[in-house]
């Protein structure tokens, strides 16, 4: 049994040290167990019996690895995902943000872009959608693809209005999307403001200064070290006094990175970069 | 902090000086003073040292004094003071050394109270350090500077042990090295520190030797003199080590505090490596209840598709259900149909055997007939050739030239009867073969011989010939072959007014024999060509006509080349000459029927024959197909030709595997689905009709091309069931290399091509885009001209027309596409916006497979049947476009058959949102206030509400409370229509439990996108 886990351990590891030599996607400090069980997924989903034959796949077809990719993103989010954040966003963050002349908000692991819409409707809502830039990033172009088409399926959308109620929300889901027989199309205006960018919390850097990050349910995948680099990359990108909103999952407690920030909403996963970290 | 045992040197001097100076006095005084007494005060003082051994060697010391002062004093003044001196000194220095002994005591105990303390002060200032939730690192740091400031180490690190009992470093202190070195990770056992965890017994080491670690400063870099290693741990267990480095040697009370920090250490490590692990346990399950998240949705979402699936399964079933009944209509409609057709049979078989009866009567009143003739006209001929001859010499030449005009007219009724009579004797089924072998070469001198003289007559120059190579005999009737040639002579030599006759006789294909006869005459029209071999014609018909004749020879060689197995052609053209040619097997075909003995032409069926060939299959490469490989199944019961289509497959790189029968061409086609299929009709179980049209029926393999090759002429009804070719046996190698040409066409096209024909330009562009994607490759015409050219150019898989085109209409097309001579002509579907007639939609529908009036549904149904025509696998088409092809399907069934209660007063806002929601297929009622509302809802059970605010008798508001009250319809959605009057309007709205809201004047796409999202599936 030991000889099985630690050959499978060795199969992993060649398997994401493949994906990320070939395809640049790096997923070799998320956590272990996670992985375990994604790749299994794939397994089951693809029909390979062992990692080795599926990284063999991968590596001669790229079409195997569209298709195994998905479940290594594997990300769920819904428009207003835990109103309570949203509302304390609205309520508490967003007064600051409107201090400023240009706000910028980057939403880390945007996924298929719920909660950039999310966003963009509840700063449209507080009258900063106008000036402010949204930046959605993920590492999965095709989520990008997706979420760029901003259309969801349309039983989804009860439960984002009612989510969006919750939140506070100051008029009807509805005033933003139009539907067909099938899906709701998020009206163009509020895209107009979102750059939807590839962006791996693994590998890239800040790219600019923004002085609010969401980034929820993402960190829970990845181990220490990364929670540690992807929680620096979000300093380095906060302007002084910026904020972090993370997944109610999350926690920056063990992180290095605990005394950059203080606890801004602490129920809500709301934290505030330090005056004196840099 | 001061370590307890050191020593001031102060206090010592301070006793020297004392015992020196008492020892001074006492020897500068006489004896008898007892200034010896002064030696208590140094000895009292030693008991502030902390060495326990002070006391005894000062009490020793200063009695010897005692006595040495003694012995150096001056004598006493007074007599028998010494006596008194000898007592008081001995029991002074007796004294001396007591209290010595007893202060030892007492510094002993001091030192080892103080040493205690220094421990428990140490331990508590541990345990201080230590208190709060910390990781081990940081737990490891503080215990390390806190045992190094407190005992003086200048260098320290920590190990603790892991899951597998491995030491790791987990923190230093003056450490010159970094965390995760190699030098980090200890095994049990093994090193000093191993050593120690497996002892769990304190070290020390003194006189570090080189390449120690170092302590290091800014200024430079010492070794440390002492190194103490201490184990620390856990209920007994050995969880981790402390290493200390020292430049002083360490005291014993280090010793002490690190065995008693020992527990409380190691518990605090445990502890955080608890909390720890219990940080990781925590964010693990926060983490699978996240992906349990993921996968419910992933599992809520098949499960939807399930459902759809499973819907979509029951609808099919439904219209399975209507098909099968149509199909039985059919049926039984055909059965009224065949019945009608067999009486008409039998009607039509009467008439036959009447036709056929009369046709023998006169065949049979001809050749009595022409008997009957000949033989006054034999008699006729003779007397006017006697009256020609003039033996008597009693005729003017006037009177013999009317006897030979006689004479000849005679002969020419003569050759008139004669063929009169071939004819009706062959028609009648009369004239009986005599296959023999002729030889070529006497045959044709024959005919030389006899037409020379008549050839030389009209000075044309009379050739025949035999090419080398040619055939020398065949198998043949001689007479009938020699009329043949005789016929062909004459008609040559008598159209042919100068220049040369020609007789050739060469091999033909498949060792047929080729006669031909040809000559410079004056030719025949092409339009002519058919009507040279009717009976009583000659291609110049006109009264007028140059050349006499009956016009039969042409007739009764046709005829007779046909009862010989052969065919004749014709190549002529005007001034140009003819060339007649024979074409004759070389010996007698018994499988082709021979008119001449069954009469009808009905084809021998010899089925008998093939069941032979059949018994042993053909060897093909069922056992050795490779995955990938292009598959041509070939059904054909025929061994030989089986064989021929084989290998001409493996010659153009396909695979090939044989079928014997239908079935088990069936049965192939589901396993292995071959890339295409040849197919023969006759097979011996079923026709291959039922193959081709099971093929075809099967959505899985109808994409597969199928070429049919027969002896029967079935193309018509063969190509309107998808056949992509048609052969006709026998077949030429190059019809075979063109098929399968096709195929491989087929195979590697990819991309489908449809051809639209629209005027439209908007209506065009609506119709690619509709159709168009990765596989489909769209064209467009704007009129019919364009349409038949690009039809002409290339090959379409189907095309979509508009009947309303301007100049040639869409009608004209059809007509014209259907006349043209292509191979094959794609499925047409018509879409149209035109109504059409039941006369028009019948012409339509023979040569249209489809036809869609355009309107609000068309779109799906049109791309619905682009795809049907494609034949497109299933698997084929793209997941999206597939997904997509479903939702077009499903449009607005989110509306159809559902119930929207309307709860307003306004009549003109219910005439707005009815005229907006009827036409989308759902059925509306009407409340016009709250309380009407609830009993609607009870006795109607509406899917989705709309509910307005302002009404009389019962507003919105309170209607939607008391229907999120009632359990059953609490989970009904409600949308409020809310007037923009009152800002906290929407508020109250939500608050009374609405699931959505939307303000007035109502704009209508809002509107059903609301209905869309909230109407439950």
């Amino acid at each position: 049994m030991n000889a099985t886990n630690e050959s499978q351990d060795v199969e992993l590891d060649l398997l994401l040290e493949g994906v990320f030599r070939m395809y640049h996607y790096d997923f070799r400090q998320y956590v272990r167990s996670s992985l375990r069980r994604r790749v299994h997924q794939a397994l089951l989903a693809l029909k390979h019996t062992s990692i080795t034959s599926l990284l063999d796949r991968i590596l001669h077809d790229p079409r195997a690895f569209a298709q195994f990719l998905p479940h290594m993103t594997i990300q769920v989010s819904d428009m207003f995902r835990d109103p309570s954040y949203w509302l304390a966003l609205r309520k508490r963050v967003v007064p600051h943000l409107s201090t400023y002349p240009f706000p910028r908000v980057w939403i880390a692991g945007c996924g298929a872009g719920e909660e950039a819409y999310s966003m963009a409707i509840l700063l449209a809502e507080e009258g900063l959608l106008a000036r402010a830039q949204i930046y959605a990033t993920d590492i999965s172009v095709e989520s990008l693809a997706e979420a760029k088409a901003g259309a969801y399926q349309l039983d989804r959308v009860r439960s984002f209005s009612d989510n969006y109620f919750e939140s506070g929300g100051k008029a009807s889901l509805s005033d933003y999307y139009v539907t067909t027989s099938s899906r709701a199309c998020f009206v163009p205006a509020l895209r107009e403001r979102i750059l939807f960018a590839d962006h791996c919390l693994a590998t890239d850097t800040a790219f600019a200064e923004v002085q609010l990050v969401s980034c929820r349910n993402v960190l829970i995948y990845f181990d220490r070290t990364l929670q540690d680099r992807a929680v620096g990359v979000f300093c380095d990108a906060l302007s002084p006094r910026g904020f972090l909103g993370l997944g109610d999952k999350e926690t920056l407690r063990f992180s290095a990175h605990m005394k950059a920030f203080e606890p801004f909403v602490a129920e809500e996963k709301i934290y505030r970069k330090g005056e004196r970290a840099t | 902090m001061k370590r307890p045992g050191e020593d001031r040197t102060g206090l010592y001097v301070l006793i020297a000086l004392m015992v020196g100076g008492g020892f001074a006095l006492d020897v500068a005084t006489h004896v008898g003073l007892e200034v010896w007494v002064l030696y208590f005060i140094p000895l009292i003082v030693s008991l502030f040292t902390t060495r326990p051994i002070a006391p005894v060697a000062i009490g020793v010391m200063c009695a010897s004094l005692v006595v040495a002062g003694y012995v150096l004093s001056p004598a006493a003044p007074v007599e028998g003071v010494a006596q008194i001196s000898q007592v008081n000194r001995a029991l002074g220095s007796v004294a001396l050394i007591g209290l010595g002994f007893v202060g030892r005591q007492l510094i002993a105990t001091k030192v080892r109270l103080a040493v205690q303390d220094w421990v428990n002060e140490g331990r508590v200032l541990l345990s201080e350090r230590m208190r709060g939730e910390r990781n081990v690192h940081d737990l490891g740091r503080s215990v390390l500077s806190t045992l190094a400031e407190y005992v003086g180490a200048q260098v320290g690190s920590i190990y603790v042990a892991n899951k597998g009992g491995n030491l790791m470093r987990a923190s230093g202190y003056g450490l010159d090295a970094p965390l995760d070195g190699k030098a980090n990770f200890v095994a049990p056992g093994q090193t000093l520190v191993g050593q120690v965890a497996a002892n769990a017994s304190i070290l020390v080491v003194y006189d570090v030797p080189d390449g120690y670690i170092d302590v290091r400063s800014g200024t430079g870099a010492a070794k440390p003199r002492a190194l103490v290693l201490a184990p620390t741990d856990a209920d007994g267990a050995v969880n981790g080590v402390i290493e200390l480095g020292f430049f002083t040697p360490p005291s014993a009370a280090m010793n002490a505090l690190l065995t008693s920090a020992a527990a409380p250490v190691g518990i605090a490590i445990r502890s955080a490596q608890y909390r720890e692990r219990l940080a990781d346990l925590l964010e693990e399950a926060q983490r699978q209840a996240e992906e349990l998240e993921v996968q419910q949705r992933e599992l809520k979402i098949t499960n939807e598709e399930l459902e759809e699936r499973g819907h979509a399964l029951k609808q099919s079933h439904v219209e399975l259900e209507e098909t099968n009944r149509q199909l039985e209509e059919q049926a039984r409609a055909l059965e009224m149909q065949k019945d009608q057709l067999s009486s008409a049979q039998g009607v039509l078989r009467k008439k036959a055997a009447e036709v056929e009866r009369a046709s023998r009567y006169k065949s049979e009143f001809l050749a009595n007939m022409s008997h009957e003739l000949r033989t006054p006209l034999n008699s006729a001929l003779i007397l006017a050739k006697l009256l020609i001859d003039n033996k008597q010499g009693n005729l003017t030449r006037e009177q013999i030239q009317f006897a030979t005009n006689i004479y000849t007219a005679g002969n020419d009724l003569l050759t008139l009867i004669n063929d009169i009579l071939d004819l009706s004797k062959i028609e009648a089924g009369k004239l009986d073969l005599t296959f023999e072998s002729v030889d070529l070469a006497r045959l044709f001198a024959a005919s030389k011989q006899r037409f020379e003289p008549l050839a030389r007559e009209k000075k044309l120059e009379l050739v025949v010939t035999i090419d080398p190579g040619g055939p020398v005999r065949m198998e043949s009737d001689s007479v009938r072959l020699k009329q043949v040639i005789t016929n062909l002579l004459s008609n040559a030599v008598k159209f042919t007014e100068q220049g040369s006759v020609t007789l050739r006789g060469s091999a033909g294909p498949r060792g047929d024999v080729l006669i031909s006869v040809e000559d410079t005459g004056v030719g025949i029209p092409a339009d002519q060509h058919h009507l040279i071999f009717e009976a009583f014609k000659q291609a110049d018909g006109t009264p007028n006509r140059k050349y006499g004749g009956t016009g039969l020879g042409l007739s009764i060689c046709r005829e007779l080349v046909d009862l010989l197995g052969g065919e004749i052609r014709v190549k002529s053209a005007p001034g140009e000459g003819s060339t007649f040619t024979v074409l004759l097997p070389s010996r007698p075909n018994q499988s082709e029927p021979t008119r001449g003995t069954t009469g009808t032409g009905a084809e021998k069926p010899n089925g008998h024959q093939r069941a032979d060939v059949s018994l042993a299959p053909v060897e093909d490469d069922r056992a050795a197909l490779t995955p990938g490989s292009r598959v041509v199944l070939v059904v054909e019961d025929d061994r030989v030709f089986a064989t021929i289509l084989r290998d001409l497959a493996h010659e153009l790189r396909f695979q090939c595997v044989i079928a014997g029968s239908a079935g088990e061409a069936l049965e192939l086609v589901r396993h292995l689905k071959p890339a295409a299929i040849i197919l023969d009709m006759g097979l011996p179980d079923h026709s291959g009709l039922t193959v081709l049209d099971l093929v075809k029926r099967d959505a899985s393999a109808r994409h597969i091309p199928i070429h049919v090759v027969s002896v029967h002429d079935y193309q018509q009804v063969a190509r309107e069931m998808g056949a992509v070719g048609y052969a006709l046996k026998p077949v030429k190698r190059e019809q075979l290399v063109v098929a399968f040409d096709r195929f491989e066409e087929q195979i590697a096209r990819k991309a489908r091509s449809v051809l639209v024909v629209e005027d439209d330009a908007t209506q065009r562009e609506a119709i690619t885009k509709l159709l168009g994607n990765d596989g489909v490759a769209i064209t467009s015409a704007p009129n019919a001209e364009e349409a038949l050219a690009k039809l002409d150019g290339e090959t379409f898989d189907c095309v979509v027309l508009d009947l309303m085109l301007p100049g040639t209409s869409g009608f004209e097309l059809l007509d014209q596409m259907a006349k043209s001579d292509k191979p094959s002509l794609p499925p047409v579907i018509v879409y149209t916006a035109r109504g059409l007639s039941l006369e028009e939609e019948q012409r339509l529908r023979r040569h249209a497979r489809s036809i869609i009036i355009k309107g609000a549904r068309s779109p799906e149904r049109l791309l619905e049947e682009v795809t049907l025509f494609l034949h497109q696998v299933a698997a084929d088409l793209p997941e999206d476009k597939l997904r997509m092809l479903r939702e077009a399907l499903d449009r607005e069934t989110v509306f159809t058959g559902r119930r929207i209660l309307i709860v307003e007063d306004d009549i003109r806002n219910i005439f707005a949102l009815t005229s907006a929601l009827e036409p989308k297929g759902a059925i509306i009622d009407v409340a016009r206030n709250g309380k009407e509302a609830l009993c609607r809802i009870e006795a109607e059970r509406p899917d989705i509400v709309l509910m307005d605010i302002m009404m009389p008798e019962m507003d919105g508001l309170t209607a939607t409370r008391e229907i999120r009250k009632r359990g059953r319809s609490s989970s009904l959605p409600i949308i409020a229509l809310t007037a923009k009057a009152m800002p906290d309007d929407r508020q109250q709205c939500l608050d009374a439990g609405a699931n959505d809201y939307i303000a007035k004047p109502i704009d209508v796409e809002k509107l059903v996108s609301l209905c869309r999202v909230w109407m439950p599936r």
